[in-house]
């Protein structure tokens, strides 16, 4: 993989990121790095496991149609990916900037992209704005698959949701209402596992940080840290 | 932090003539606490800031034992405050409260005393809430104007930025806060309480009786954290160490690295998602001295400023309730002392908040 010619051009949480030429095409190279704040121990295993798993996901999604980037190459070891360059903004970027139908639109089809991901026992584990793509032709491409994961239990897709959610609460307050109400929606619409108790959930992880009931919020208070 | 210090206010408030000095109390929980400061040309210098704790021999915090502290120790730390200060109690301008979240019993020594210095001095009376004092007082002393906040205590593990003129909130624990876990691990493998000797946790002194790590189960949702497995998994390993002080010492080591890592990874994802150049770490857990050092490898790593609270104003303390209600006062968000009500469950991002971005 070092031979491809590659330059960075962004670095996430977790990778640096180099387009290189890959067979004439224009590709993606994301490297998992090594933090000096994480154990080594740790560093080895995400590194190795969640490039597995982002893989494994992005082949998987893409082949059942949904709009990821597709793998080209994968090295566990080293931590690296290979994967279809898109031409496109990170909509924690530029969410703000473009007009409400817009907006309306992606939130719908975020929604339902979620609903058929979830359909097929996969959860994103970090679903935020700054993992979507806005392309040049107006679509959306989901990308960052290291936290994802299979399960049947709800409680994964609906924190996918609530994630989501609180990622435009946070950055876009304005279009928070519109866009949530819009994203479950169409979730509901596409979902074929009862979409509903999704987001029924979603209203229960909520509130657990905040009107968690009352006997588990007294334990909580009591066992404050002292100093 | 000595007294007599002064930090220039960063955040906007309406300009004012003369100076105010503001009394501060809080007792949301285990301290009950009085901090004095002097207002003047958009500065604030701390005149005082006394605190006393309530420290339970076993288990964690009794409300009821906490409660009967605060009204024992209040007279004592309001004349010491006042004394550090050179004041007397009716050469203050305004009262300001801690009115939550916190344990109704505590809330209510510190709101009870506010009402009636209010009422029988007759000094305007402001409402602060507490979640939001660690930060203006970590914004205040660190000189930041919008950082990615970053707040751990035992009641709380959160991730916040402003915007639009409230706290919102980006990531939090989904189930046990981060200074609930060290608390509750160390007082069931029998090492606490105290929670705290010589300014350092149970759980840093137990970790250096072993070098050694073992992975335990690590659980990040995009900037929300899960520390109940981790909890289960390392009380289960220290039960099978028995009295064995090495093996003890690599569980709490491995679950002390293992939550701080933790941590620091929705903290970096966060510092992606949002862009912010300044990360302020506050609460009871940024005295942390090893967690500290971790927020400086990080802030290194990108290239950003990084301001954790010293552990004076890291813990519970009447200065940053003294000064949060300096923003409220300056803002004219006076309540009558029948109006003031305590708010158990107050939430950092309920409210709105004029001085905010
Ligand atoms: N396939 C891709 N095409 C174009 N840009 C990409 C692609 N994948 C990632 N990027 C860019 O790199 C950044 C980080 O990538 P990401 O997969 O989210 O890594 P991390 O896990 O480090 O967050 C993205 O925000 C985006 O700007
Ligand atoms: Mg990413």
């Amino acid at each position: 993989m070092a031979s491809l010619s590659n330059s960075l051009i962004a670095r996430g949480a977790e990778a640096e990121i180099y387009v290189a030429d890959f067979l004439g095409i224009k590709v993606v190279v994301k490297k998992r790095v090594s933090k000096p704040y994480r154990n080594p121990i740790f560093n080895k295993m995400f590194i190795e496991s969640r490039t597995r798993t982002e893989a494994k996901v992005l082949s998987e999604l893409y082949l059942a149609g949904l709009p990821v980037p597709s793998v080209i190459l994968v090295d566990e070891e080293g931590g690296v990916i290979v994967m279809e360059y898109v031409e496109g903004s990170r909509l924690s970027d530029i969410l703000g900037t473009l007009p409400r139908e817009t907006i309306i639109d992606i939130s719908g089809s975020i929604g339902k992209y979620a609903a058929l991901m979830h359909n097929m026992e996969i959860y994103h584990g970090d679903f935020t704005l700054a993992n979507i793509l806005f392309t040049r032709s107006s679509s959306i491409v989901i990308i960052d698959f290291g936290l994802a994961g299979y399960s049947t239990d709800i409680e994964e897709y609906a924190i996918d949701l609530h994630l989501m959610s609180r990622s435009i609460e946070a950055l876009y307050p304005e279009f928070s209402e519109i866009f949530t109400k819009n994203m479950f929606e169409k979730y509901k619409e596409y979902s074929k596992i009862g979409g509903e108790n999704v987001i029924r959930k979603v209203s229960e992880i909520r509130a657990r940080g905040r009107y968690v009931d009352r006997e588990v919020r007294k334990a909580i208070l009591r066992e404050r840290y002292i100093g | 932090m000595s007294t007599k210090m002064c930090f220039e206010i960063p955040v906007l408030v309406p300009s004012t003539k003369g100076s105010l000095v503001v009394f501060g109390v809080e007792s949301t929980s285990h301290t009950f606490g009085v901090g004095i400061i002097e207002f003047q040309n958009n500065n604030v210098c701390v005149l005082a800031n006394v605190s006393s704790q309530y420290k339970p021999e076993r288990g964690g915090i009794h409300p009821s034992e906490a409660s009967q502290h605060h009204v024992n120790v209040s007279n004592e730390v309001v004349k010491r405050a006042l004394s550090e200060a050179g004041i007397s109690i009716s050469d203050i301008d305004v009262v300001a409260v801690a009115v939550g979240p916190g344990l109704g019993p505590c809330l209510r020594v510190g709101a009870t005393l506010a009402r009636f210095i209010s009422a029988y001095w007759g000094k305007p009376l402001v409402p602060v809430n507490h979640a939001v004092a660690h930060i203006e007082i970590g914004k205040l002393v660190g000189n930041m104007r919008d950082p990615l906040i970053v707040y751990v205590s035992g009641g709380n593990t959160l991730i916040a930025v402003q915007k639009d003129k409230r706290y919102r909130v980006l990531g939090e624990t989904l189930d046990i806060p981060l200074g609930n876990l060290l608390d509750t691990f160390t007082r069931e493998i029998g090492i606490a309480p105290p929670y705290i000797v010589g300014g350092k946790h149970a759980i840093d002194i137990c970790a250096e009786w072993s070098s050694e790590f073992t992975p335990l189960p690590y659980t990040v949702k995009g900037s929300d954290l899960s520390f109940s497995g981790l909890l289960t998994a390392a009380l289960r390993i220290a039960r099978e160490a028995g009295g064995d002080k090495t093996k003890l010492g690599r569980v709490c080591n491995s679950l002390r690295e293992t939550a701080f890592n933790m941590l620091i990874e929705v903290v970096e994802r966060s510092l992606m998602l949002t862009g912010k150049r300044e990360i302020l770490l506050v609460g009871g857990v940024a005295s942390n001295t090893v967690l500290r050092e971790k927020f400086e490898t990080i802030a290194r790593f990108y290239g950003v400023r990084y301001y954790g609270t010293p552990p004076e104003i890291a813990g519970d303390n009447g200065l940053m309730i003294a000064y949060t209600g300096l923003l409220q006062y300056l803002y004219g968000r006076i309540v009558k002392p029948e109006e003031l009500v305590v708010k158990q469950r107050l939430r950092l991002d309920e409210e709105v908040y004029p001085w905010l971005l």
